[in-house]
């Protein structure tokens, strides 16, 4: 057996069971995506070649690309008033913002696409109280569009921005602050000078989770597209479940994580990634 | 030494309550044009909630400061224009030392060939300049201090207000810094308001000191003079080490006054003009142990003890004594180890002395 | 101090009103679900509970409900045994192999879900798991992992390793130290890790599109049909239920943490 210092045989025998699934049902059904997209339909990088001869191909990407900064830029606004809001509410406050912050986080995400359609859609109550109001004299377009999956989108990464960039400003000493201000700059320029830039580590942070999360998101914008805008993984899913283009569907699956890990391994540059995803828990 | 640059501070009847604790207590003191005064007291004393309120960072409950007669107590921080250094320095961590140091001229809107020649000087006062460009973080404690100094400076301000500034540096390093801070003040001849808790830092550094105890000033003077006549049982005890002797006035004496401590008569001296206290009256001595002599042979003194040594220690400069005497109770007391008469040795009986004014009579500090 | 620092009122405005973009929305399906039209509306007349009537006391909705709590009791139990136990070996052995696999457990969280789903539609259609209960079960537990390796690893880094040390230096085998030092000083983070992986479970609709169709068919993927067939106002008490059913959770984990706190 071991001493106390080299840990033994038997602790590596406690890491077995999770390795064992994740390697047979987790790794290698992704390993089989990204194989499928060079051999099928036949062996080779024709279906890359789609990336720069097929117009459909670089359109769905466009618009998942549009879509996902437009998405990532407005949550990690609201996030950052958010968790600036929290870092400097007393200790009461705090709890309620948090609260406000961590309960939609896990509300399940089909709820919040079907709140949004109940209040957004031509007859839902956002459109009938503003025609009411006689604001409006047509139903506005709301949703089954960019619009309407922007909304949901933003709605759902709020909270997954609020996390790190508020683990990232609790980390600044508030006596900064008081310095600043003892040294003559006004509300706005401590803002400006001090707080803002020691808080980007946590506003990058939080950029990159907001953006490799949208990049694959599937359920908000499949119900609040309503099918006419799509993006990269409902488009997946309609090359596998109704086209059967096994190698088009495979090909974009992979691209879809090429793009992510790059993402994370362009950041972790930057930023400590466990600063994005120590959050999770 | 030029004519002081500085202004003058008041604090009127400064009061500070959070909810039912008082945290400042009716404090009114004077600080001088240029002088170098030092809030000492233990924690939880009000010393730091009254340097805040001077910077503006509390809002007082009541009272009033006045810079040069004029009351800025409703001023926010940022228009008071006080220099201040605080715990930690609170350097920026993402700026170099020069941005730093730049910073209060930046906010002022300072034009720019301006700014950098002021940033010069001032680093060139503290003598960083070849270090303008390293980040905090690069800095040794002792750099980084003398960086907050320049940053509180730069900007010629009216006050400079001092937290703790050398709590966060080792014992060895706090002595240099001491001496170049009292340089300093010298050198810019500026009104400097330092807090502390400690007690040698504020009889080396200081013009004058204010002690404070549970939010109340107990008593405001220069070093000597706080050292030498402190005015109550807490003065005495935190400025230094001292020993007490309780005892009944038995009456007046030549200068002075007689006090009967536990069957001993004790010769009290006072200063002139100062009257002795009522026969029969409690009365409070503090007496400092470096005052009190080891007599040999046929020495004698103006008050002499016997008794025992209970326990001594040696502290290179000198010994540490605890005699146990007859009437007085124990005696602490501490001798120059090189004119030292005997070898102390413990449960030796030995003979104390001291002189009539050597032992200052305190007040009980009300509770 | 408390002149110090505040916000100014634009960044107060903007905070106030995301607070209220994030929790409006999900207020809003409780007045629609006490509708008393027959489509999505607000109430005309009065409150009426006819659409919660309607879902308790139907057997699909029933069905699929009880079939999604035993797939997220199931593969809950799947994740929690692999996770814990692999956060606890990679705590105790910490060296760069260790990491290497922790951050193989956390590759749930960083690949979408659809490039899983579509290589577990593959995968599983040749093992014959496909539209079974058990292939559910392991898709979930799988991904379910990562959740209970972050909690666990948390509670365990608070956790002095000599206590590790002094037990197994007085004696006691590998699994006495677990059982009877280890795994009861962190219970909490377990039971955290197991709250969040069984909101996974019982909230996972993406995989379930794929590798279930008929004879599992779970409340996510009746939701999904109801979305996007007929919007009607038993789908807003379905949504009810479901938000009451989450924050009972959550309130279960928060009273689990503040009594941990306690201690």
């Amino acid at each position: 057996m071991s001493g106390a210092g080299r840990p033994g045989a038997g602790w590596w025998l406690l890491l077995l069971p999770a390795l064992v699934l994740v390697v047979v049902f987790y790794v290698a059904p992704i390993a089989q995506v990204l194989t499928i997209s060079v051999t099928e339909p036949e062996p080779g990088l024709g279906n890359y070649e789609r990336l720069f001869t097929s117009p459909a191909v670089q359109r769905v990407i466009l618009t998942t690309l549009r879509i996902c900064i437009i998405t990532t830029a407005i949550a990690l606004l609201l996030g950052y008033a958010i968790a600036y809001a929290i870092t400097l509410a007393s200790p009461r406050a705090r709890g309620w913002w948090i609260l406000a912050v961590l309960v939609p986080l896990w509300i399940s995400v089909l709820v919040r696409a079907f709140a949004w359609v109940t209040l957004l859609r031509r007859q839902g109550l956002v459109n009938n109280t503003l025609l009411e109001l006689g604001v409006i004299a047509e139903p506005l377009p709301l949703v089954w569009n960019e619009f309407g999956i922007i909304v949901g989108m933003v709605h759902y990464m709020v909270p997954f921005a609020v996390l790190p960039m508020l683990a990232s400003m609790r980390e600044i000493d508030p006596r900064l602050l008081a310095a600043a201000r003892g040294l003559g700059a006004s509300r706005g320029e401590v803002f400006r000078r001090v707080f803002l830039p020691l808080s980007m580590p946590g506003v990058i942070a939080a950029g990159v989770l907001v953006f490799i999360f949208s990049l694959g998101f599937y359920i908000t914008p499949a119900i609040l597209g309503g099918g006419k805008t799509l993006m990269v993984a409902e488009w997946i899913g309609l090359q596998i479940l109704d086209l059967v283009r096994w190698g088009l569907g495979t090909m974009m699956a992979t691209m879809l994580v090429v793009a992510i890990l790059l993402t994370l391994a362009v950041f972790s540059r930057i930023v400590d990634l466990r600063r994005i995803f120590g959050a999770g828990g | 030494m030029s004519e002081p640059k500085g202004h003058a501070l008041a604090l009127l009847s400064l009061t500070k309550k959070y909810g039912d604790f008082v945290a400042v207590a009716d404090v009114t003191l004077d600080v001088g044009r240029g002088e170098f005064l030092t809030l000492l007291g233990p924690s939880g004393s009000g010393k730091t909630t009254i340097l805040m309120a001077v910077a503006g960072f509390v809002a007082p409950t009541a009272g009033a400061i006045l810079l040069d007669g004029r009351d800025i107590t409703p001023l926010p921080p940022e228009k008071r224009d006080f220099g201040m250094v605080f715990q930690g320095y609170a350097l920026f961590p993402h700026m170099t030392v020069a941005e730093n140091v730049a910073f209060p001229l930046r906010v002022r809107r300072l034009p720019r060939a301006e700014r950098d020649a002021r940033v010069r000087a001032a680093l060139d006062l503290v003598q960083l300049e070849a270090f303008a460009d390293r980040l905090p973080r690069q800095l040794s404690g002792g750099q980084q201090q003398r960086v907050a100094l320049a940053r509180a400076l730069v900007f010629d301000p009216a006050l400079l207000l001092l937290d703790e500034p050398l709590s966060a540096l080792d014992k060895k390093l706090r002595a240099e810094l001491q001496e170049e801070l009292k340089a300093l003040h010298r050198r810019v001849g500026r009104t400097f308001v330092n807090v502390t808790h400690d007690q040698e830092e504020a009889l080396s550094l200081s013009d004058r000191i204010a002690i404070l105890n549970h939010g109340r000033l107990v008593q405001a003077g220069a070093p000597g003079a706080l050292y030498e006549r402190p005015r109550t049982r807490f003065v005495a005890d935190f400025l230094g080490k001292s020993n007490f002797l309780e005892g009944t006035v038995w009456g007046p004496a030549p200068g002075g006054f007689a006090l009967d401590v536990g069957g001993a008569r004790l010769a009290v001296r006072l200063p002139d003009g100062e009257s002795p206290p009522a026969e029969g009256a409690r009365s409070l001595l503090s007496l400092r142990p470096e005052k009190v002599a080891l007599l040999s042979g046929e020495e004698s003194a103006e008050n002499i003890a016997e008794g025992r040594i209970l326990a001594f220690a040696y502290h290179g400069t000198g010994f540490a004594l605890r005699v146990e005497t007859a009437h007085l109770g124990e005696i602490r007391a501490i001798l120059p180890a090189w004119k030292a008469p005997i070898a102390p040795a413990e449960g030796l009986a030995v003979r104390l002395g001291w002189a009539a004014d050597a032992a200052v009579p305190v007040q009980e500090d009300a509770a | 101090m408390d002149g110090a620092y505040r916000s100014g009122p634009a960044g107060r405005f903007l905070a106030w009103s995301t607070a209220l973009y994030l929790v409006l929305p999900i207020l809003i399906v409780l007045p629609v679900a006490l509708t008393d039209q027959r489509f999505l509306s607000l109430p005309y007349e009065r409150i009426s509970l006819q659409h919660f009537r309607t879902v308790l006391t139907s057997p699909e909705w029933l069905g699929s409900i009880w079939q999604s709590f035993t797939i997220a009791l199931a593969s809950t139990a799947l994740s929690v045994v692999a996770g814990t136990l692999c956060a606890i070996g990679c705590w105790r052995i910490s060296r760069r192999a260790t990491e290497m696999v922790r951050v193989l457990m956390l590759l749930p969280l960083i690949i979408p879900s659809i490039v899983y789903a579509i290589g577990l539609y593959r995968y599983f259609g040749a093992l014959d798991l496909l539209d079974r209960f058990l292939g559910v079960v392991i898709a979930h537990g799988v991904t379910g992992i990562p959740y209970v390796v972050i909690t666990v690893s948390t509670a365990l880094a608070a956790f002095d390793p000599r206590l590790e040390q002094a037990a197994r230096g007085m004696g006691a085998s590998l699994s006495q130290t677990l059982r009877w030092v280890i795994l009861p000083r962190i219970a909490p983070g377990i039971f955290s890790g197991a709250i969040f992986a069984f909101i996974h479970s019982w909230d996972e609709l993406v995989m379930v599109l794929f590798i279930a169709s008929r004879d599992v068919f779970t409340l996510p993927r009746r939701i999904w049909d109801g979305i996007n067939e007929n919007l009607d106002p038993a789908m807003a008490a379905v949504a009810v239920l479901l938000i009451l059913f989450t924050l009972l959770l959550l309130m279960a984990d928060l009273a689990l943490r503040r009594r941990s706190q306690g201690r």
